[in-house]
């Protein structure tokens, strides 16, 4: 049975009792080059790689340091041990442990058992294509692994060589590596006839925190405002834009106006003086984190172009002294030479990668906006 | 709790599944936000609360759920919420306030764009940060075990999931929000090499970017905004563990409960959306959700495997049965979300055309 094509547009509703303005555009992506429509499936793998060079890359990292407690501690420390340890859990023993009866949710008394390193695969899946984050970087199988002595399984990889090699109901072990963090990927699985055995020397200490590094890459086309927003920088220009709904100037622009709610193209852009106030700043003392770069205190100020409503921020001021810096103060950009100028480093998120295209922001010496005008637009 | 106060859905609207859409998310919400206040006639403040749900994850930028505020209009200052899930569940926040009374509209917002990262590693977060996330494991090769235990359980075969294949692409060459639609035999499905065995590329959802939204209102007011508005007869959502080796992966005891306290079978079911990313999930969801395949037509739509706007998938499915009652071609109808690995948690919605107060459920 093939539903008869009912729809006109792609955002259907209830049928209004009031009547209200004509529908708004669509999307204005959808009219740019670059959406596609796929009339076959795509896998669930890495995104399409953009081509051309208005692309951007990040990395999004977050280290993370996590304590154990003592149920998952006691795991870990097996681990980097060279054990394998489940709770005791009435007449059954769970793999991997719990603190509490997963069916009753009563606490568990924290009786370790040592499992394995044997075991039997229940469900598992061959992974054809190894995403960067996996065990192996060849294909390998995920699995259900049943460990001898445990009555729950637990899931992990098993470096089997080929599908072929892979059954439901097969025997795997346990190896260990030899560089062990007290982590779930201390070790991995084998069929039980390759396992080597191995000699661990235990560690010292409890394993009480285990650190697990997230890393994630965001590969995208620059917005189409964002390109003209780069290209204006290259020749030493700031574009804004212009909203059609209410005359207010955005500088990075973003292709909408959020005040209004209307989206903007290129007919609003519009070149913006590459002078103006302080309207915000502060000075930060650089603290200690995975990534920093600063070690002398540095101000981040936000600037109010003249003619715009919006403040441009995050502008990296190294020129003026901290006892000069006030809200008010009058500045004129001083553009680096135009083959000096770098927008690589611009992606679609974050401000406008100022100090690779403005040598630096000169005060002009003129009389001070009133700071009670630039309250408002510190952000 | 009991669901005093009848609860509709009355304006609905989606942007379609692109495969990579290249501009911002927020103007994919802005879209679907201004095509429903125009539709509804209402003004932005006459909206009382407005909850989105999107991932900050999927984005690969924190705090990406401030920055979409921008679409759906946050000045003058918005009375909003948001959940770090399909917003499936932020249409279950918005219903369960507007039962205290004092709101009678809300904007429920769902949005995401996958193409920019990896999902496979985005969603490999998920799970249990000490025993499952360092291993990287990914949601088709978590699929792929589920799939595992239906073939071994002689619950379902390879064949079965092509079909669901089959069935998706072919209904939805009738959507055009749909993104992979085509006449495919099963045959030729079979064909294909295994990607995370027993499961083919085909089983698994395509990459989308795309955004989605609707309105709900109680009551009269509900009975003003729109001719026919679709009545949330119930909704629940129940989760299990989070650790796969604790379940059984061939049912979905969850749904199954979730189903029983919406009320779904109160009566007969139309139509039905679910949310099944993965071929093998839609087999599973039939059976829990215990549709009659004769009566009950399932994903008209096309289904996630024809579109998969994360973090607005859910919703869509709530809005594609909407959609069918306001246009009389339902009058019962389930919407079913899921999320975390191999239907973990789920969540059941039932619309109706006609409007009843829901019983009070245990």
């Amino acid at each position: 049975m093939v539903l008869a094509s009912r729809r006109a547009n792609s955002c259907p509703s209830a049928t209004p009792k009031r009547t209200g303005p004509p529908a708004p555009q669509r999307p204005p992506g959808a009219a740019v080059a670059g959406v596609e429509r796929n009339v076959f499936y795509f896998a669930w793998m890495c995104a399409a790689e953009p081509a051309g060079l208005n692309k951007s890359e990040a990395t999004l990292e977050l280290p993370y340091s996590r304590s154990t407690g003592p149920v998952v501690g006691a795991f870990l420390t097996g681990l980097r041990d060279g054990r394998i340890v489940g709770a005791r859990c009435g007449d059954r023993v769970l793999c991997p442990p719990l603190e509490y009866d997963p069916e009753t949710a009563a606490p568990l008394d924290g009786e370790m058992v040592e499992v394995g390193p044997g075991g039997t695969v229940g469900a598992w899946t061959w992974v054809a294509e190894p995403t960067r984050k996996h065990p192996f970087p060849h294909p390998f199988a995920f699995a259900l692994i049943t460990l001898d002595g445990a009555d729950t399984p637990l899931v992990h990889a098993i470096d089997a060589g080929s599908p072929d090699a892979m059954s439901t109901g097969m025997r795997v072990a346990a190896q260990f590596g030899a560089d062990r963090h007290g982590a779930i990927t201390d070790l991995w699985f084998v069929p039980e006839a390759e396992a080597a055995n191995q000699d661990i020397t235990p560690g010292d200490e409890p394993v009480t925190v285990t650190e697990h590094l997230i890393s994630l890459q965001i590969r995208e086309r620059l917005y189409p405002h964002r390109i003209r927003f780069a290209e204006g920088l290259r020749r030493g220009e700031i574009i804004g834009q212009r909203s059609p709904a209410s005359g207010k100037v955005f500088v990075p622009a973003r292709g909408y106006d959020n005040l209004e709610r209307v989206t903007m193209s290129e007919a609003d852009d519009v070149v913006v003086a590459d002078r103006g106030a302080v309207s915000a700043f502060t000075v930060i003392t650089p603290v200690e984190y995975y990534g920093q770069k600063e070690t002398e205190p540095y101000i981040r100020a936000s600037i109010l172009l003249d003619g715009t409503d919006q403040a441009i921020m995050g502008v990296d001021l190294r020129d003026i002294p901290v006892s000069d810096m006030r809200v008010g103060l009058r500045l004129q950009a001083e553009w680096r030479p135009s083959a000096e100028r770098d927008v690589s480093g611009l992606d679609n998120r974050w401000g406008g990668a100022w100090e690779s295209v403005i040598e630096r922001w000169e005060p002009t010496g003129e009389p001070d906006v009133d700071p009670r005008q630039l309250q408002d637009y510190a952000f | 709790m009991a669901m005093d106060r009848p609860v509709a859905v009355v304006a609905v609207a989606q942007t379609p599944s692109y495969r990579r859409y290249d501009d911002g998310e927020p103007v994919l919400i802005m879209t679907c936000v201004n095509d429903l206040l125009a539709r509804t006639g209402l003004a932005r403040d006459e909206i009382g609360f407005t909850v989105a749900g999107s991932c900050d994850y999927l984005s690969g930028m924190p705090f990406a759920f401030v920055q979409n505020l921008d679409g759906m209009g946050a000045w003058p200052p918005i009375y909003e919420s948001h959940v770090e899930m399909d917003a499936a569940w932020a249409l279950a926040e918005a219903y369960l306030r507007l039962q205290l009374g004092d709101v009678d509209v809300a904007l429920v917002v769902g949005s995401g764009k996958s193409s920019p990262g990896r999902p496979r590693e985005v969603f490999s977060l998920q799970t249990d940060p000490y025993l499952m996330a360092p291993l990287g494991i990914d949601p088709p090769s978590l699929a792929g075990l589920q799939a595992r235990t239906l073939v071994d359980a002689g619950t379902a075969t390879e064949r079965d999931f092509a079909e669901v294949v089959a069935r998706s692409r072919r209904a939805a060459l009738d959507n055009p929000n749909a993104q992979v639609k085509q006449e495919v035999s099963v045959d030729d499905l079979l064909a294909a090499p295994y990607f995370a065995a027993p499961l083919r590329a085909h089983d698994l959802p395509p990459i989308s970017d795309g955004a989605a939204a609707l309105i709900v209102a109680a009551g009269d007011r509900a009975a003003e905004l729109a001719q026919r508005p679709a009545w949330v007869h119930g909704l629940d959502h129940r989760i299990e563990s989070h650790h796969p080796g604790l379940r059984d992966l061939t049912a979905s005891p969850s749904t199954a409960l979730a189903a029983e306290h919406a009320g779904v079978h109160d009566g007969p079911i139309d139509v039905a959306e679910v949310m099944a990313c993965f071929s093998p999930e839609e087999l599973v969801l039939r059976a829990a959700l215990g549709l009659d395949d004769g009566a009950t037509e399932v994903n008209p739509s096309g289904g996630p495997l024809a579109g998969n706007p994360m973090m607005a998938t859910g919703l869509v499915r709530v809005i594609e049965v909407a959609q069918r009652i306001f246009d009389g071609e339902a009058g019962r109808g389930v919407a079913h979300a899921s999320s975390g690995p191999c239907l973990q948690q789920n969540l059941v919605c039932v619309l109706t055309g006609e409007r009843t107060m829901s019983a009070e459920r245990a």
